[in-house]
């Protein structure tokens, strides 16, 4: 009957037929075994290393990876593992490429500055231009920028070539504290000459746009601040 | 020329001091009074921003005398414009009245 | 001290306080020494009793009977030009003017800053040039 279970329970946890029995019934001899697949190779656990000395027998069988030589007396807490997945940034809707932003922290704070795009890891990624308020190609966080409603139509401007590895800093190599050393450590790095191309070129478009604006040019060159009576709560941006 | 254009990148405030009834006091929570803030709904544009207690000590650290504790307002508290605001460390009793600057950023503008 | 503005049917009222704080309405009737029953159809205003210490006088008012209907107190309004009236005031210009202070952005901002050292520089030369002749 083909609505009927082939090996029926007659109590919680007895089948009415045994092992052998459902096989049987099955016919599960007919079924393809199925072959275990073939081990492979075990990963080499050591490695043969000349060894020095008349009577060391030239080489000797090292584990590639040494056993410890401490095991702590108790159990450390394991910490949990997190189920937190990063999510990519969102951009506040007033940010949009073009818009004059307001740094508020660090070295430029107060500086207006023309945002140019969002990068991978989330950092906006902002102009001077150089020449006009003397910010670099930078990136900035998004919380520590104010958006304007002023925006600049930077259709001219190819920002492709700029990513998160673009501004990865290069290792200084540890030098030995000499007096060289500790000299040219307070010494000003030059500006890589690829940057200031980099620089030149980004600008170039935005800086023909404020060429015609007078007043956009001396905003942009205007630091911002806060004076007696304004509050920013009460102001628009 | 440099002293007579504005730099203040901060809102000003005041301490006014501890979250507290009448007999208890939590010394975790200050409260602040940031200007020109006279209302629960003028305290939205406030809340998250960084804070910061500016004073002076007599011993240099750093090479400097001026030291600071970081806070973050929190909440708006009443219904008069007055924030709380939670520090790194609690802050000083003799910091109530004193200034304190609430900075633009985190920045959700 | 004379007093000119009095508390009168047809008296237009600036409302100071409460959800309906900035708006014009009319005095429609006198309740009592303190309360009046306010009215402002062209301002949405709704029909209501007010306390002077929610409103303002003004200087401006308009001829309509006591206890007037919504209606027939809108026709009034804008017969006799209320609105009109008031915005030439220089009350409502100082109003208008702080509100656009208010809605300014940052770019305004800079550019009344630019304008008004234009100003400065335009009288202090003009100044000077008093001071000199003298």
């Amino acid at each position: 009957m083909a609505h009927a279970p082939t090996n029926p329970l007659i109590a919680p946890g007895v089948h009415r037929y045994s092992r052998s029995q459902a096989y049987a019934k099955k016919a599960l001899f007919k079924k393809a075994k199925q072959v275990a697949p073939a081990k492979a190779a075990a990963p080499a656990t050591t490695k043969t290393v000349q060894v020095g000395g008349a009577k060391n027998n030239q080489t000797r069988e090292v584990p590639l990876v040494k056993a410890p030589r401490f095991y702590a007396a108790e159990d450390a807490p394991v910490p949990k593992k997190s189920r937190k997945a990063p999510r990519p940034v969102s951009l506040r809707a007033s940010i949009t490429p073009g818009t004059v932003l307001i740094v508020l922290s660090g070295k430029y704070r107060g500086k207006r500055v023309v945002f140019l795009k969002q990068l991978e890891s989330g950092l906006l990624l902002v102009t001077g231009p150089h020449k006009v308020n003397g910010v670099p190609i930078r990136r900035v966080n998004q919380a520590y920028v104010i958006a304007t409603s002023t925006k600049i139509d930077i259709s001219g401007v190819n920002t492709e070539k700029f990513t998160d590895a673009y501004f990865k800093r290069d290792k200084v190599e540890k030098k030995k504290a000499t007096e060289e050393a500790l000299f040219e450590a307070g010494q000003k790095k030059p500006v890589d000459a690829s940057r200031v191309q980099d620089q030149r070129e980004v600008d170039k478009a935005i800086l023909a746009t404020l060429k015609k604006d007078r007043i956009l040019r001396g905003y942009l060159n205007a630091s911002f601040a806060l004076s007696r009576g304004q509050f920013p709560h009460l102001m628009k941006f | 020329m440099v002293n007579s254009r504005p730099h203040r990148l901060y809102a000003k405030g005041r301490v006014l001091g501890f979250r507290r009834s009448k007999r208890n006091v939590k010394e975790h929570t200050s409260l602040l009074q940031i200007e020109g803030v006279r209302s629960t709904e003028d305290t939205d544009f406030y809340l998250g921003k960084r804070v910061a207690y500016v004073y002076k000590a007599k011993r240099v650290i750093d090479g400097s005398r001026i030291r600071v504790i970081w806070g973050r307002v929190t909440r708006s508290h009443g219904t008069s414009g007055v924030v709380r605001a939670k520090f790194r460390s609690n802050l000083p009793p003799r910091s109530f009245g004193a200034s304190v600057r609430i900075m633009l950023y985190p920045s959700r503008v | 001290m004379v007093f000119s503005r009095f508390v009168e049917v047809g008296r237009v009222v600036l409302i100071t306080y409460g959800p309906d704080a900035g708006k014009l309405a009319v005095v429609v009737d006198i309740i009592d020494h303190s309360r009046v029953i306010v009215d402002g159809p062209t301002t949405g205003v709704a029909r209501q009793a007010i306390s002077f210490k929610r409103a303002t006088l003004t200087d401006l008012t308009i001829s309509i009977p006591r206890t007037i209907g919504t209606p027939a107190l809108k026709a009034q309004i804008e017969k006799q030009d209320l609105l009109g009236r008031w915005s030439k005031t220089a009350w409502a210009q100082k109003i208008a003017k702080r509100e656009a202070r208010a809605k300014l952005t940052d770019l305004d901002r800079f550019k009344l800053m630019v304008a008004r050292k234009q100003r400065r520089a335009i009288v202090g030369k003009a100044l000077g040039k008093i001071r000199k002749s003298k």
